[in-house]
């Protein structure tokens, strides 16, 4: 550092020819640091003086401030890769600029020739141009300058040659890039070759120790038992998702960085790339041999897992792999989706497995929780849920089902009875606890008395899950015994404000009468004094 | 005297009295007290007592409040919920005091209205109306300093809000600023020498100055009408008719208080006047949109937003204090400046002042209340262009009713100063024009109007029956 | 018609007279039974539970063989007496002093007027004129002391 400082203030002094800094910079207007403006290489300075078809400077003002600012080993190699000719020009500079790096990102690009080669557009053809912005230079999608550059493999060193081949002096494409990297028609035909490559760093444990010893390195293992993977490696059908389909190629991000594709709020959409397509996926069929559907990710959307995490920004909220898994992704089985659920509803879970339902749905094979909350489509829970109409939730299973047994409707009826119960007690709570504070009365019992009955719901809400009425009193009996005592709050406090009216009315009463008898006096005096 | 044993027990008592302290001075004194009530409308005779009546709730339920109130941190929030929800009837002693506070100072600008609209400020009776000034600005300091303890977000901003403009007063503003917060921000040490300015040094002052205004009344019986208003009615006996009636429009008062206190505990829900409990100070909250603190302050809130940050090499606050201080100044002097009144003239050029400021503080204050910047149903932040039109047009309509009223009834001629109020709120809202340019140009407009006249010679330029 | 006989007028007068007298005292009254009732200050309500004894009060019992804790308005004397832990009302039942513990004399003592009691409350010597009410004390499973709020 203290070196960097010596050789900035000493630059002037090193400075080639302080006399190229002559009429062509009175058009580009004085730089921000007029004391280092003898610093820059020569080489470069000739950049500068290079003007575009406008018959303007290509180089800006700022262009000119970001290369000031990087460090002179920096600029040394500027200089150099200037005279190789790997940079090519103002140009190339002027882009590469833009991207406005740090100077430790600024030392990988300037001395990687793959970067240089490939980013300048006067030395490469569309489909191998990186730049920052691909879809305005016609290059294909995934040559993004700005995004490789900020790739994680990228910053960890690993950088176009390691992947590709070859090495970042080379000046040109050797033979080192043809072994390393499969020809074009090979890597199209067969997309299984790519598990093996992402997975010979990936897959091994002690080579990841040495990056992020923390990073799992089963990928490649459960990749090979999961649905994709056997399509993939087993049916060589190549449009089953890889390694490059979910996390990309050039822009990887770990799943943590908001702007990675298996972030969790973008996973839906990375996933429902291929399965939101009906077209893509026409011909996949299920088990049974039925369609495989695709309206899962507009269901999702709707529902309340979905709008938790891609509204709400709850990140607690399960995306598609938090339930179907990301690696060994398999649809879940009937008999295993009610322990994903557990995993983050786990009272509910555990009262499931006290109650009747259980073993009923096992001898039908039907999933416990998604029976009656459905999966993708999982809306927020209502209590109009509970009913024993033909046409209810509860009613129409146990109609045929259950022999329309009366005991069974008869504790959804109860479920339904109590819960509504509570809730509209609860309502009308609120109103009344707004109306009294309104009228100055003391509200703090009665709203410890509703923090009660709202746990009580809560609880009693979630303890339907054992379809048993002793269970549920567990939690409903002490939310009664909470309404009851709220309620009779209110009256006392209704009756208090009554005492304070009656209070105010016989006292003004009072008032009022001797106000009057004053009038009468003064009346009388007023009488007296005119005799 | 009638024979002992014929004597009432009363008459006993006061024989017994007067024999030690020889009360016939005082009961001559008494029975010959006259309140001078021809030539006025008696109501205006009553003001200086409902205000009077007002303060001794304030002693009587600040008193109270006392016992359980306890100034401190973790105390001040807390015993103050203690008293309105668990102390019997601490809810009604709380709200009677709030409201009365409002009552009084409300009923104090009247009685101040009416003793500068009826000249009873003339001579003999300056110093009357210079201690009245004074109470005034010592209700005020009550107001002020009892609305902090509480200890609630309310108060806590606005007192942060208030406080702040002492900083604006020359030389001494800053030192001023920390010896009234107890250091350079508000925190509970404001609230310890807010509790001592309200519960000590206030009542002493006003004790004293209520004595010396009530001495002074006293001693020279209240105003008369001047000479030329005048009517054929005599006086009537202070004792007991006056105060029989006094007594009785107390009673009223007590009513509207008990009723007030009952339908409304927390205040009529207009902004600044308005006593809810809410949370407790958070001094690192932030203030909440909407913050406005008491209304009687609201004029000189209004005034303050008005300047802009540098006025001539001042500071804007400094400049706006600057102004407030001249004219509270002004108001302060009317006694000494009104020649004519002294004279027993009629002086409608200072009935023409009370109204002209009575607009005055009328615009700004509407335009603090935010009064029409709102369209019906619109949420967010009023909109200031709106709220000065619509005022504007409020004020407009009271100035022309009332100068309609004096030049055809009370036959005034004079409306410079009102004039002068009543156009600055057009220019400033109904043509937008910067509220300080428009008083500048009034002013101007005003000064020389006023000189013009005062060049004129003959009586003719004075008329009407004040 | 003919004007009322003065009588008549002083009667009439008078019975306003009283009426305002009356109405007067109601004024006062309806003033006076909020104030009064404001006054009355409220019985300390605090935990209906028992009084669990803090670590310092704990160590002062250790150290001194006795500490004083409050229990809603109560003052109690906790005391280790022949390593049995008792409890009696700390409020002399002379003046309302508050008593204290001496275990070298096993006694109870009061020193404002010399009261002195035994470990059981009964008055020995001195002008108090009652014994001291007992209190329930027990040890937790935890260890802690509690003392029951209700007299024994």
């Amino acid at each position: 550092m203290s070196s960097l400082v010596f050789a900035l203030v000493l630059s002037p002094v090193l400075a080639a020819d302080p006399a190229e800094t002559g009429a062509p910079a009175a058009q580009a207007a004085p730089a921000a640091a007029p004391a280092a403006q003898g610093a820059l290489p020569p080489q470069v300075e000739e950049l500068f003086k290079e003007k575009g078809k406008d018959g303007q400077p290509i180089l800006t003002d700022s262009d000119r401030a970001a290369v000031t600012k990087l460090p002179s080993h920096i600029l040394a190699t500027v200089a150099k890769k200037i005279d190789a000719g790997t940079l090519g020009g103002a140009n190339h500079l002027h882009i590469l600029l833009s991207l406005d790096l740090s100077p430790q990102t600024a030392e990988l690009v300037f001395s990687d020739n793959c970067v240089l080669c490939h980013s300048d557009p006067e030395a490469q053809g569309k489909s191998r141009l990186f730049s920052p912005d691909p879809k305005a230079s016609g290059s294909p999608a995934h040559l993004n300058l700005k995004s490789m550059l900020s790739d994680a493999h990228f910053r960890h060193g690993l950088m176009c040659s390691g992947c590709h081949g070859g090495s970042p002096d080379d000046e040109v494409m050797g033979g080192a890039i043809k072994e390393r990297w499969p020809a074009k028609d090979e890597r199209q035909k067969d997309r299984g070759w790519v598990v093996g490559f992402c997975g010979k760093c990936h897959g091994d444990p002690s080579f990841m120790r040495g990056f992020n010893p923390s990073l799992p390195t089963d990928q490649v293992a459960k990749y090979k038992e999961s649905q994709h993977g056997i399509l993939l490696l087993q049916k060589h059908d190549s449009k089953a998702a890889q390694c490059v389909s979910c996390h990309g190629v050039h822009g990887i991000q770990g799943p943590k960085n908001r702007l990675s594709n298996v972030h969790p709020q973008q996973i839906p959409f990375t996933c429902g790339k291929c399965h939101a397509d009906s077209q893509y996926m026409a011909g996949y069929t299920r088990e049974d041999g039925s369609p495989l559907p695709t309206n899962q990710l507009e269901l999702y959307q709707t529902s309340v897992h979905g709008k938790a995490l891609l509204e709400k920004g709850d990140l607690g909220a399960p995306a598609c792999n938090d339930c179907h898994g990301n690696h060994a992704a398999m649809p879940p089985q009937v008999a295993s989706i009610a322990q994903v659920c557990r995993t983050c509803h786990a009272q509910n879970g555990i009262l499931f497995d006290g109650s009747k339902h259980k073993k009923a749905y096992e001898a039908h094979k039907w999933p416990e929780c998604g029976q009656c909350h459905g999966e993708h489509g999982i809306q927020k829970t209502s209590d109009l849920m509970i009913s024993d109409s033909a046409d209810g939730l509860c009613g129409n299973c146990h109609a045929k089902f259950a022999g329309n047994n009366t005991q069974c409707n008869q504790v959804a009826r109860y479920f339904r009875g109590s819960i509504m119960e509570l809730a509209d007690g609860d309502a009308h709570l609120g109103g009344d606890i707004e109306h009294l504070a309104e009228r100055g009365l003391d509200i703090e019992k009665l709203g410890a008395a509703k923090g009660e009955l709202d746990e009580a719901l809560v609880q009693a809400r979630s303890r339907i899950h054992a379809f048993d009425q002793g269970e549920f009193d567990v939690a409903a009996k002490p939310g009664r015994e909470a309404l009851a005592k709220a309620n009779t709050l209110v009256a006392d406090a209704h009756s208090e404000y009554g005492f304070r009216r009656n209070g105010v009315l016989a006292s003004i009463g009072i008032m009022g009468f001797l106000a009057v008898m004053l009038a009468f006096k003064v009346r009388e005096l007023n009488a007296r004094r005119k005799k | 005297m009638s024979a002992p044993e014929t004597q009432t027990r009363g008459q006993r008592l006061f024989g017994w009295l007067d024999q030690r302290y020889d009360l016939s001075p005082v009961v001559e004194f008494i029975e010959h007290k006259e309140v001078p009530v021809g030539g006025h409308p008696m109501v205006w005779y009553y003001l200086g007592g409902t205000t009077l009546f007002f303060f001794l709730v304030q002693i009587a339920s600040g008193v109270l409040l006392l016992m359980y109130y306890q100034a401190g941190e973790a105390t001040s929030y807390e015993s103050i919920r203690y008293i309105t929800t668990k102390v019997p009837f601490g809810w009604l002693v709380r709200s009677v005091h709030c409201w009365s506070a409002h009552l009084m100072i409300l009923s104090l600008m009247f009685h101040m209205l009416s003793t500068m609209m009826l000249k009873a400020y003339r001579k003999p009776r300056e110093l009357t109306w210079v201690t009245g000034f004074l109470l005034f600005a010592v209700a005020l300091g009550f107001g002020f300093s009892g609305y902090l303890l509480p200890w609630n977000e309310l108060a806590f901003f606005a007192t942060s809000v208030g406080t702040d403009s002492m900083k604006a007063v020359p030389v001494v503003g800053q030192w001023l600023l920390e010896v009234l917060r107890g250091g350079p921000d508000v925190t509970i040490n404001t609230l310890y020498r807010f509790f001592a300015l309200h519960v000590v040094v206030l009542p002493i002052t006003a004790i004293a100055l209520l004595g010396v205004h009530l001495l002074f009344i006293q001693r020279q019986g209240m105003a008369p009408a001047m000479a030329h208003q005048k009517e054929s009615r005599p006086g009537i006996r202070f004792f007991p008719d006056f105060m029989l009636r006094d007594v009785l429009l107390w009673l009223v008062c007590l009513i509207l208080l008990s009723g007030l206190v009952f339908l409304l505990p927390y205040g009529p829900g207009i902004p600044g006047v308005e006593w809810e409990l809410g949370k407790k100070a958070n001094p690192l909250a932030p203030a909440y949109p909407g913050i406005k603190p008491e209304w009687y302050f609201l004029w000189i809130y209004q005034l303050l937003k008005e300047f802009p940050a540098h006025l001539f090499g001042l500071e804007g606050p400094q400049a706006a204090v600057g102004v407030v201080g001249v004219l509270m100044a002004a108001w302060a002097l009317v006694p000494f400046l009104d020649r004519r009144a002294a004279r027993e003239q009629p002086s409608p050029m200072f009935t023409d002042l009370g109204v002209g400021a009575l607009l005055f503080i009328a615009y700004l204050t509407l335009k603090a209340w935010d009064i029409g910047g709102l369209a019906k149903g619109e949420t967010g932040l009023p909109d200031p262009r709106a709220t000065s039109w619509a005022c504007a047009w409020i004020v407009l309509a009271i100035g022309v009713v009332v100068t309609a009223f004096r030049a055809v009834v009370q036959k005034h001629r004079w409306f410079i100063l009102s004039g002068a109020a009543i156009v600055q709120a057009v220019l400033n809202g109904l043509l937008g024009m910067d509220y300080l340019l428009a008083g500048a140009i009034v002013v101007v407009l005003a000064a020389v109007a006023i000189a013009v006249i005062l060049r004129r010679p003959a009586p003719a330029a004075a008329g009407g029956t004040t | 018609m003919a004007e009322p006989s003065a009588s008549i007028a002083t009667t009439r007068r008078g019975f306003l007279d009283w009426l305002i007298g009356v109405g007067a005292l109601g004024w006062l009254g309806s003033v006076l039974y909020p104030v009064l009732r404001y006054l009355k200050p409220l019985s300390a309500q605090g935990s209906s539970g028992p009084v669990q004894l803090t670590k310092d009060e704990m160590a002062k019992v250790e150290k001194d063989k006795f500490t004083i804790v409050r229990s809603a308005d109560a003052r109690i004397i906790v005391f280790e007496a022949a390593g049995t832990l008792k409890a009696l009302s700390a409020k002399c039942t002379h003046e309302g002093c508050t008593v204290q513990y001496s275990a070298g004399e096993s006694v109870i003592w009061c020193a404002c007027h010399n009261g002195h009691f035994d470990l059981d409350g009964r008055v020995v010597s001195g002008p108090p004129p009652r014994p001291l009410p007992k209190y329930v004390v027990s040890r937790d499973e935890t260890g802690a002391v509690l003392v029951s709020p209700e007299k024994a």
